[in-house]
């Protein structure tokens, strides 16, 4: 084969070479990557591989090769249990009940009411 | 003691350098998309390892610059064993010397975190855990494929019956050998050797794999000495064309 | 045209006449209305999911494709930082590869079925890739320029409707701006380097700015539009506006160095359009359909890749594990 790379000359290519098709696949699995210590693990992706040893050797490049990590996780994707995309209703009256927010929390102005009343009541008093 | 040092160092860094090269020409047709990455990584790993012992070589003892070290010398100034100059092969041949070759770099690096040379000592403690991670790589593969299929099991098996005597060319001692040893820089390479075989033989245990039959005069050496195989030569032609179209010029 | 949203004629056809249960169509077209993402667990039209995969497998292949023009000089680069820069940037279109056909694999094509279909040759990549990297200066301008376009169209597309897709490219587009900086920087060596140093770098210029200009696909009035595709935001931005943007970000950077392109209409007019001549979309057509200089070396070398690593593969599967579709 005429090719200008010295790497495929070597392999020394015949392209009229007829493929096989692939039928069966590796499974996947998903992988969680922790950036810092302290920090949440969190998914980042998936890695095509044979057991989780080589999962985890794979998921190092794949997703480590730049930055920091501490760690990654492997798990098998069918080993992942998830709600189904129809049980999203499940949760979608969960951000009216701000009783369980921090913001729901307001008093500032009752306590300026309370401290203005009790001025105006020590000033009538005096 | 100087001579004894440069000679370590080159040794250790055209060994890296070379091995590393080779091993990039997989970049881009691995045999699947995830050791394709993990291949390229460990061949950018071992450039920079070759990177960092010649810029000692250049810092501390007074040779030229990395580049020119790496890409402006003649091949007999190339201090790699044949192993690492070995064309990659199929990827069964590649993988068998990454598990040998990076076995023993594991277990040299983690001596030299320990040498009396202190700049050699403080890279070893840095770069040992990406050599850690080569020889994990190295493992999983070659226990998966010894385990695997028949076709896989052979090719590993014939790979390393192959790659043997080249393997233990990597031990190859120099005349400095003696040097380095009183003065607390290196255990020497016999050490090494009998280390690299404790580790090594569970592992190809595991995977289902003989041990090949040592036999003195087939162990491929000259290498350390500046004796090359024919390989050698059109690599360090093929990486350096294009500075050669323009020496003079920066790239 | 990395994942090219350009549609057959037939194609744009059967676009509009499938039909779909309309409250679930509503649904979901009122969702990405809102500007939320789908999910692959989510309904969807038979046409998205369709599309998508089409799109994004171009994508990938488009990835893998690409590590060849610019693997050709690994083994050549002429100094360590060069050396380092080159391996670390064709290993990232191999894991953009990798992240692509994953994302595509949450619609339900297994990264195999993609792969048989590159070598089959019944599913495209992008035709850039179809020309030779003749000199070193081929990589500065690949890196630099080919990369470049590329953002483009990938920052556009990372705004789409599809979640998998959309994660992938923000990971991709943060790598490619490390190798547009590399581009840049070998470009800008070269371009103050020695007289042999300009000169090969003005050569893979003019040899590369036709290919950059089609790289985007055809003009907007020669090609099949979909207000679906639009709709759905699977397609955001027409060939001509990604063009135009490409050429406002790129040309200056080239013309600052005293390095021209081969085209003496090439400017900008008042209103911020890009004026160029004609490239020669008969030569565009004819590459796609596999008459380019390259288009037999790269799948014969895909091939190669699939049939020596096979053994590998095959060494690696469990068949009592049974494959599942990859979550997100």
């Amino acid at each position: 084969m005429n090719t200008l790379d010295p790497r495929i000359k070597r392999l020394s290519l015949d392209p009229s070479t007829e493929v096989e098709k692939t039928n069966s696949h590796l499974i996947t699995y998903e992988v969680f990557h922790q950036e810092k210590r302290g920090k949440h693990v969190t998914h980042v992706g998936i890695v095509h591989a044979s057991n989780p040893e080589m999962a985890l050797v794979m998921a190092k490049e794949v997703f480590g090769r730049r930055g920091k990590t501490t760690n990654l996780w492997v798990v098998k994707t069918s080993d992942v249990y998830t709600f189904g995309s129809d049980d999203e209703d499940m949760f979608e009256t969960t951000p009216e009940k701000t009783f369980r927010d921090p913001a729901y929390y307001k008093v500032r102005d009752r306590i300026e009411k309370f401290q203005n009343k009790q001025k105006f009541e020590h000033e009538q008093r005096t | 003691m100087s001579n004894a040092l440069k000679d370590l160092l080159y040794k250790m860094a055209d060994d890296a350098l070379i091995i590393g090269h080779r091993n990039s020409e997989w970049t881009g047709i691995g045999p699947m998309l995830e050791e394709d990455l993990a291949f390229s990584s460990m061949a950018q790993d071992k450039i920079g390892h070759a990177q960092a012992l010649y810029k000692i070589l250049n810092e501390v003892l007074g040779e030229a610059d990395a580049d020119t070290l790496a890409f402006k010398r003649e091949e007999k100034q190339f201090k790699c064993c044949h192993f690492v100059e070995q064309p990659i092969g199929e990827y069964d041949f590649s993988i068998v010397r990454q598990f040998l070759f990076d076995h023993a770099e594991l277990i040299r690096y983690d001596i030299l975190t320990q040498s009396s040379f202190q700049p050699l000592a403080q890279l070893a403690k840095k770069v040992k855990g990406e050599i850690k991670y080569h020889v994990m790589h190295a493992d999983t593969f070659v226990k998966q494929l010894g385990n695997g299929t028949e076709e896989s099991k052979a090719r590993i098996q014939s790979s390393l019956n192959y790659a043997w005597h080249l393997a233990l060319g990597i031990f190859e001692k120099s005349e400095f050998e003696n040097d380095l040893i009183a003065e607390n820089i290196f255990v020497g390479e016999d050490e090494l050797k009998k280390r690299w075989l404790e580790k090594i033989i569970p592992v190809m245990e595991s995977a289902n794999l003989k041990v090949p039959a040592t036999d003195e005069i087939k162990i491929v050496y000259g290498g350390r000495k500046g004796f090359h195989s024919e390989y050698l030569k059109p690599l360090l032609d093929e990486m350096c064309e294009v500075v050669r179209t323009d020496i003079d010029a920066e790239w | 045209m990395y994942g090219s949203t350009n549609l057959s004629e037939e194609e744009a056809k059967r676009m509009n006449t499938t039909v779909e249960d309309p409250e679930k169509l509503e649904a979901f077209e009122s969702r990405i209305a809102r500007g939320e993402k789908i999910e692959p667990q989510d309904w969807m039209p038979v046409e998205y999911s369709k599309q998508l995969i089409r799109m994004i497998e171009q994508h990938a292949h488009s990835e893998i494709v690409g590590a060849l023009p610019e693997g050709t000089w690994i083994t050549r680069a002429p100094n360590f930082r060069r050396k380092l820069a080159l391996i670390a940037k064709v290993q990232d279109e191999i894991g953009h590869g990798q992240l692509l056909y994953s994302a595509a694999e949450t619609l339900g094509k297994t990264r195999e079925e993609m792969l048989n279909d590159l070598l089959s040759g019944k599913s495209k990549y992008s035709n850039v890739f179809n020309y030779p990297a003749l000199t070193w200066a081929d990589i500065a301008v690949i890196g630099f320029l080919v990369d470049g376009a590329a953002i483009v169209n990938q920052v556009i597309n990372s705004k789409g409707s599809y979640g998998p897709y959309c994660r992938a490219l923000e990971r991709i587009c943060y790598e490619e701006s490390f190798h547009l900086k590399q581009g840049h920087d070998n470009v800008v060596y070269l371009a103050t380097g020695t007289k042999h140093q300009r000169a090969i770098l003005q050569d893979a210029i003019n040899r590369w700015y036709r290919p950059l200009l089609h790289f985007f696909g055809p003009p907007d009035k020669q090609s099949a539009h979909s207000e679906k595709l639009m709709k759905w935001k699977v397609k955001l931005a027409s060939n001509d506006d990604m063009r135009n943007q490409f050429l406002d970000q790129y040309v200056p950077k080239i013309w600052e160095l005293d390095i021209t392109f081969p085209d003496p209409n090439l400017k900008k007019n008042d209103d911020g359009i890009w004026e160029f001549s004609d490239p020669d979309w008969n030569e565009f057509k004819r590459v796609i359909n596999g008459d380019g200089p390259c288009n037999a070396e790269r799948i014969a070398v895909r091939k190669f890749a699939e049939e020596a690593g096979r053994w590998v593969r095959q060494a690696l599967m469990n068949p009592s594990e049974k494959y599942v579709v990859p979550l997100a």
